[in-house]
C-alpha cells in the first residue's frame, strides 16, 4: 500500500513539470506587458527596462522557465506576486480558506440531499417520485451556475432579503453561492446513486438475501447500500476535486475571494507569478484529492486492495 | 426536492435568528468597488487604494472641498522661490506605533516616490529634485524646475507620510503592514474580500467619532445597493445609474452626488491615416451625437464635456462653449475637402471591457454606420489593453482620464504632451507643448488662465480626441450616518463621520 | 466541467443488422431523448434561418424603445439599447451550435487521434502521449480555457479553439480505452492477421467500433462546451460586441437584474434548454447504443 501510494506521488512530479511547463508557455504568448500592468501605465520607459531586467523578463525563454524551477525546487521560492508584492505562496493560502469552505458546503448539501434522493429514486423505480427526482437532477446538470447564481440572488438577496448577495465572511453569506455551486454535484450524486443502486439491487446476492427471508429494510440499507456506494463515494472525491479547481464563476458571481477569482484577477492583470504559483497549486490540490479518492476506494472495495498488495 | 427545501429553509431560519444580534453603533461598514493593491502610498494609483491610503496616512498640506488647500502634517509653508517651497512641519505628531513624525521620515517619504517603486505616480513626483533637511521640523522642497502644479500635488496619495525606520524594516512587504500618523491605524485586511481599520487615539487632529472602520469590496453594483438597503453596509460607492433612482426613493437612504474632473474620450491614432488628416478627424466628431450617446449610455449622470479640462476644474471654459451638435452634412463636406471616402475607411474602436465604453462603442459603431464607415469593436482586458496602445497601431479608442490633483496642468499634459507616457493619441505638437511649459511656470493669475483658455480652444481645433463623459462621484449613504461629504476627487473621508443616535 | 458520471461500457462487438435504424428505433421510445432531439431540431432550424425567422436584426439599435418589457411588438423585450432580445437569441443560437459543435469537433479529432494511436500502439508513445493529457487533466477546463483565450485575445476562433482544447484529454482517454478494449478482439486479430496495415485498421475496424461511447461523449461534449463558452463570455472573455451570445447577454444584463429581469431571464432560459436538451439526447443515446444498460 505504502508503496503504491509512493509510486503516485513520484508520478506526480513529471506532471507537475508539465503544468509549469505549459503556464509558463502559455504566458509567454500572451500578449500584453506585465511591466507595464504592474508599474502602470505612467511609469517611464526606464522604470520598465529595469523592472524587466530585474524580473529576468528579457531572459531566453527556456533560461526562465528553468529558473523558475530551480527557485521552486531547491528553495521553495516561487515568487512574489507583482501586485501586491506579497509572496505567492502566502497570497494563495489566503484566498485557499475560502475555496475549500465553499467547496466543502457545496459537497455536504449535494451529499445530504443526492445520496437519498438517488437511493428512493432506485427502489421506487419508475414512480413520480424517480421521474420527478431525475428531470430535477437533469434540470441542475443543466443550469449554467452563473445563471442559477443570479436567479438566487434576485430571489433571496433581492425579493426576499433573506441572505446576503456577495461577501463570504458569515455563515449566512455562504449559503447562496454554496447552493450555487452545489447544484450540479447534487444532480450528479443523484444519478450515479440511483444508476448504481439498481445494478445492486439486481445482483445474485442481494437476490439471495430477499430469498433468505431478510426484511426489505435490511437488505437495501445493509447489503445493496454498502455495495452502491463505492462508485458514489468515488464520484464525490472527483467532484470534490473539480469543485475545488472550478468554483471561479461561483466565485466571481458572489465575490468570493477564493483561489478561483485570485486567479482571473491574476490572468487578467498579468501577475505572471501569481499566475504559475496558482495553477501549480491548484493542480497539486486536485491531484491529490484524486490519489485520496483512489486510496478511499481501495479501502472500501475489498477486491481493490487486494490488488494493490 | 421537497426535502432539499425543507432543510433549505430550516437553516435559513436557524442562521437568521444568530444573526439579529444588534450592538451600539460604533463601526462603520463601507462598501467599496475593489480591494486595495497595496496599502503602501506610492505603490499604486487607484481610487480604491487612494482611499484606504487617506484613511492611515495623512499628507503635508489638506484639500478643500472647493479646491483651496490648507494645512495638514505641515502648520504652514512659505515658497523661497518659484522652485524651492520652505515647509513647517506640525510637533508632536505620532505615528501608529508610537514614534514622532520627523522631517526625515517627510525627506524619505517624498524622495522613495522617485525610485523605482514609485513608478506608478512619476508623472507627479518626476520634477522633485531633493528635500533638504534644516532642523527636525523644517523641510524645504527642491524642484528641478518651476512646476506651478507640483505644490497641489502633494494633496494626492502620493505625497502621504511614511514612517522610514518602519519601511526600511519591511521591505517588499510593507504593503501588508503600513504604518502612517493619520486618524485610522491599520488592524487587518482580508484580502479580496475586506480590511478593517481601527481609531487612532493618539491623531494629532480631531479624532475618528468611531472605533471600528470596515472597508468590504463589493465589484457588482447591484449588490452594492442590496446591502446598502439592507443594512449591511452604511455607505456604498460608487453608485451607477441604474441604483440611482432606487437610492433616491429609499426613505432611509440618501444619495450624494457631485461632478468630478474625470474625462471619458474617444482617441484617433494621430499618426495614422486617415487620422493624420484633422479634417478627418473633425469629420468624425460631426458625425457623432456625442450628447445623446452619453445620455443614452449615462441616463442622467455626468455630462458631455466640451472642453478637455473638466468644468469643475479652474480655467476651464466648458460653459463658454456651445454643445455638440450632431451634423452629418458638415461630416460628409469635410470628408470630400480630404478626399476621402468615407465607406472605404474600416476601423477598429478598441476599449477594455468596461460596460459604458463598451455600451458608448457599440453606438458609435452604429452611428459610424450610416455614412458607410465599417468599424468593429475590439474589447480587450486591460493588461492586453494598455501594451496595445502602447505599440501605437491602433486606430480609435476608449480611455478615461481623471484628476486627482487640483490643476488643469495634469487635464492635459498627461494625454497629449509629446513625451507623456500615456498619450496614446501620439499627439506632437510643439505649439501644444509650449503653452504646457508656459502653463506650468505661471503662478495662479489672469495670465495663466489665458495660457490655458488658448490651449483648450487649439485642443478643440485639432480634434485629437472626441470628448464622451464627464462622470459624477456618486455615493449612497444610510441617513442615520452624519458628516459625510462626496469629495470631488473620490478620495472620500470619514474623519468627520458620526452616527444618529 | 463533464457530464458524464455514468461508465461507459464500450459493448458493440457483435454486427448489427441495421444498426442506425435500430437505434434510432430505440431512442424514439424514450420521450425525454426524442424531447431533447425535438429542441436541437428548433435550435438547428434557427440558426440556420435567422435572417428568415428573426423579427429584427440583432444589432439594429433603437435609443427610443429601451429596456422594454416583453410586449406584441417584441416577444421578449428589448435591452439597454433598444435590440429586441428574441432576435438576439435567434442569433445567438447560430454562435453557441458553432461554439459548442465546433469546439467538440476540435477536441474529438485532436483527442480522438491521439487516443487511437496511443491506445493501439501503446509502449512509450502511449506513455508519452497519455502523460501530457494528465498534464491537460490536472488543469481545471475552465481556469485553461480561460488562460488560453487570454493569450490569444478574445474573439469567436479562439473561443472555440480554447474551449476545444481543453477538452481534448476527455475525448483521449475515452477512445484510448476503447481502443484499448477492442485491440485484443479476434476480429482485429484476423485482420492483422489478412496482412492489413495498421492505420487501415484504426480506421476501418477501431474507429468505428468504439464510436458508441465517442457519440455519446459527443453529445455530452457539446453541451459542455457551449456552457463553458457561455462562462467565458460571462466574465467577458468570450465574443465581441455587438455580436449576440447567450453568456454575454446573461453577463450584459445583470447589472439591470433587479429593474428589468427578463434581459437575463430568457437567455439563461435559452442556455438551460439546450444544454437540457443535449443532456436528454445524450442519454437516451447512451441507453440505446447500449442495450445492456436498457431498463
Amino acid at each position: 500500500m505504502l508503496k503504491y501510494i509512493l509510486r503516485r506521488i513520484l508520478m506526480l512530479i513529471p506532471v507537475l513539470l508539465g503544468v509549469a511547463f505549459c503556464v509558463f508557455t502559455l504566458l509567454y504568448f500572451t500578449p500584453g506587458d506585465p511591466a507595464r500592468m504592474v508599474l502602470g501605465d505612467l511609469a517611464t520607459d526606464e522604470a520598465i527596462k529595469e523592472f524587466r531586467d530585474k524580473e529576468g523578463l528579457n531572459d531566453p525563454f527556456l533560461v526562465q522557465f528553468g529558473n523558475y524551477v530551480y527557485k521552486a525546487v531547491f528553495k521553495g521560492d516561487i515568487g512574489r506576486s507583482y501586485s501586491s508584492k506579497r509572496p505567492v505562496m502566502q497570497e494563495i493560502l489566503t484566498a485557499f480558506p475560502y475555496t475549500l469552505k465553499l467547496s466543502a458546503f457545496a459537497m455536504i448539501i449535494a451529499i445530504i440531499i443526492g445520496i437519498p434522493c438517488g437511493i428512493i429514486s432506485a427502489i421506487k423505480q419508475y414512480s413520480w417520485f424517480d421521474t420527478i427526482t431525475m428531470i430535477f437532477a437533469m434540470i441542475g446538470l443543466s443550469m449554467p451556475v452563473f445563471w442559477l447564481g443570479l436567479l438566487l440572488i434576485l430571489f433571496f438577496a433581492v425579493r426576499l432579503r433573506w441572505l446576503p448577495s456577495s461577501g463570504f465572511s458569515t455563515f449566512k453569506a455562504m449559503i447562496l453561492p454554496s447552493v450555487a455551486l452545489a447544484a450540479q454535484s447534487i444532480s450528479m450524486v443523484t444519478r450515479m446513486t440511483r444508476s448504481s443502486m439498481l445494478e445492486v439491487i439486481r445482483a445474485d446476492y442481494i437476490r439471495t438475501a430477499r430469498a433468505k427471508g431478510q426484511k426489505e429494510s435490511i437488505v437495501i440499507g445493509v447489503h445493496a447500500l454498502r455495495n452502491a456506494l463505492i462508485p458514489v463515494v468515488t464520484l464525490c472525491g472527483l467532484q470534490f476535486g473539480q469543485l475545488l479547481s472550478g468554483a471561479i464563476l461561483t466565485e466571481s458571481i458572489f465575490a468570493v475571494p477564493g483561489v478561483g477569482r485570485l486567479m482571473v484577477n491574476a490572468i487578467m492583470s498579468r501577475d505572471y507569478p501569481m499566475v504559475q504559483g496558482g495553477v501549480l497549486f491548484i493542480a497539486i490540490t486536485f491531484s491529490i484529492v484524486n490519489l485520496l479518492v483512489d486510496l478511499l476506494y481501495a479501502y472500501i472495495d475489498p477486491r481493490i486492495k487486494a490488488e494493490l498488495k | 426536492m421537497k426535502k432539499f427545501y425543507s432543510v433549505f429553509i430550516a437553516l435559513v431560519f436557524v442562521l437568521s435568528v444568530a444573526g439579529a444580534s444588534l450592538a451600539a453603533k460604533d463601526t462603520l461598514i463601507v462598501a467599496d468597488q475593489y480591494d486595495p493593491t497595496t496599502l503602501d502610498p506610492i505603490g499604486h494609483n487607484d481610487y480604491p487604494t487612494s482611499r484606504a491610503c487617506s484613511h492611515i496616512y495623512d499628507t503635508l498640506i489638506f484639500l478643500n472641498p472647493d479646491g483651496t488647500l490648507r494645512p495638514g502634517l505641515a502648520e504652514k509653508w512659505e515658497f523661497i522661490t518659484d522652485k524651492d517651497y520652505k515647509m513647517y512641519l506640525r510637533k508632536g505628531v505620532k505615528f501608529h506605533n508610537g514614534d514622532e513624525m520627523t522631517a526625515a521620515d517627510v525627506k524619505f517619504s517624498l524622495e522613495r516616490a522617485n525610485t523605482p517603486a514609485g513608478s506608478h505616480i512619476h508623472t507627479y513626483s518626476q520634477d522633485l529634485d531633493n528635500v533638504e533637511i534644516i532642523d527636525d521640523y523644517t523641510v524645504i522642497i527642491h524642484l528641478k524646475k518651476v512646476n506651478y502644479p507640483f505644490f497641489s500635488s502633494l494633496v494626492h496619495s502620493w505625497g502621504n507620510i511614511v514612517c522610514k525606520k518602519v519601511v526600511e524594516a519591511a521591505g517588499d512587504d510593507y504593503g501588508m503592514n503600513p504604518v502612517g500618523t493619520g486618524p485610522f491605524k491599520f488592524k487587518e485586511w482580508a484580502k479580496g474580500d475586506h480590511y478593517t481599520f481601527e481609531r487612532f487615539d493618539d491623531y494629532w487632529g480631531n479624532k475618528a467619532k468611531f472605533k471600528t472602520l470596515i472597508v468590504r469590496s463589493i465589484p457588482e453594483p447591484t449588490n452594492r445597493t442590496i446591502e446598502l438597503e439592507t443594512g449591511a453596509v452604511d455607505i456604498a460607492y460608487p453608485v451607477t445609474t441604474i441604483e440611482i433612482a432606487r437610492i433616491q426613493e429609499n426613505s432611509e437612504l440618501e444619495l450624494q452626488r457631485k461632478v468630478i474632473p474625470s474625462t471619458t474620450y474617444m482617441g484617433f491614432n494621430v499618426n495614422k491615416a486617415p487620422f493624420s488628416d484633422v479634417r478627418v478627424r473633425q469629420a468624425i466628431s460631426a458625425l457623432l451625437d456625442t450628447v445623446n450617446i452619453q445620455r443614452a449610455v449615462f441616463r442622467g449622470v455626468g455630462q458631455t464635456p466640451r472642453s478637455l479640462i473638466p468644468e469643475v476644474t479652474k480655467y476651464s471654459i466648458n460653459n463658454e462653449l456651445p454643445v455638440h451638435v450632431r451634423d452629418v452634412e458638415a461630416a460628409k463636406k469635410l470628408f470630400a475637402e480630404a478626399g476621402v471616402d468615407p465607406s472605404k475607411i474600416k476601423i477598429i474602436i478598441r476599449s477594455n471591457e468596461r460596460k459604458e465604453r463598451i455600451d458608448m462603442a457599440t453606438i458609435i459603431q452604429a452611428q459610424l454606420a450610416e455614412v458607410g464607415i465599417h468599424s468593429e469593436i475590439m474589447q480587450q482586458e486591460w493588461g492586453a489593453y494598455l501594451s496595445d496602445l502602447q505599440k501605437k497601431t491602433h486606430d480609435v479608442f476608449l480611455l478615461g482620464w481623471g484628476l486627482s490633483v487640483p490643476d488643469p496642468d495634469y487635464a492635459v499634459s498627461g494625454l497629449l504632451e509629446s513625451n507623456a507616457g500615456t498619450n496614446y493619441t501620439g499627439f506632437n505638437d510643439p505649439k501644444l507643448d509650449e503653452m504646457l511649459a508656459k502653463g506650468r511656470s505661471l503662478p495662479d493669475g489672469e495670465e495663466r488662465a489665458k495660457v490655458y483658455r488658448d490651449m483648450q480652444l487649439y485642443i478643440n481645433e485639432q480634434c485629437p480626441m472626441v470628448y464622451l463623459h464627464n462622470d459624477e462621484a456618486i455615493a449612497g449613504v444610510r441617513k442615520i450616518v452624519k458628516g459625510f461629504e462626496v469629495d470631488p476627487f473620490e478620495v472620500h473621508s470619514f474623519r468627520n463621520v458620526y452616527f444618529e443616535e | 466541467m463533464t457530464t458524464t458520471d455514468e461508465k461507459i461500457i464500450p459493448e458493440l462487438v457483435r454486427k448489427r443488422r441495421s444498426p442506425l435504424f435500430e437505434v434510432f428505433l430505440r431512442l424514439s421510445k424514450s420521450p425525454l431523448a426524442m424531447f431533447g432531439l425535438a429542441i436541437i431540431f428548433i435550435l438547428v432550424f434557427c440558426a440556420v434561418f435567422a435572417e428568415a425567422i428573426s423579427p429584427y436584426s440583432p444589432i439594429k439599435q433603437d435609443l427610443m424603445h429601451m429596456f422594454e418589457t416583453p410586449s406584441s411588438a417584441h416577444w421578449l423585450g428589448t435591452d439597454e439599447f433598444g435590440r429586441d432580445i428574441l432576435s438576439r437569441l435567434i442569433y445567438g443560437a447560430r454562435v453557441s451550435l458553432q461554439v459548442g459543435f465546433i469546439a467538440v469537433g476540435i477536441a474529438l479529432i485532436t483527442g480522438g487521434m491521439l487516443g487511437a494511436v496511443s491506445g493501439y500502439y501503446s509502449g512509450w508513445l502511449d506513455n508519452c502521449i497519455m502523460r501530457v493529457m494528465d498534464v491537460l487533466l490536472s488543469i481545471p477546463q475552465t481556469l485553461l480555457a480561460i488562460a488560453i483565450v487570454a493569450a490569444l485575445g478574445p474573439s469567436l476562433m479562439n473561443l472555440m479553439i480554447a474551449v476545444g482544447i481543453s477538452a481534448v484529454p476527455t475525448y483521449a482517454r475515452i477512445v484510448r480505452g476503447s481502443v484499448l478494449s477492442i485491440r485484443s478482439m479476434e476480429f482485429i486479430e484476423a485482420a492483422r492477421a489478412a496482412g492489413s496495415s495498421d492505420l487501415r485498421i484504426i480506421l476501418k475496424h477501431i474507429i468505428p467500433n468504439s464510436m458508441a461511447p465517442i457519440i455519446v461523449q459527443s453529445t455530452l461534449g457539446v453541451a459542455s462546451a457551449i456552457l463553458n463558452a457561455a462562462g467565458l463570455s460571462f466574465i467577458g472573455l468570450g465574443i465581441q460586441p455587438p455580436n449576440p451570445e447567450w453568456g454575454a447577454m446573461l453577463s450584459g444584463g445583470r447589472q439591470y437584474i433587479r429593474d428589468f429581469p427578463h434581459m437575463t431571464l430568457y437567455p439563461g432560459l435559452a442556455i438551460m434548454l439546450t444544454i437540457l436538451a443535449l443532456n436528454f439526447l445524450g442519454d437516451g443515446l447512451r441507453d440505446a447504443l447500449d442495450p445492456k444498460l436498457k431498463r
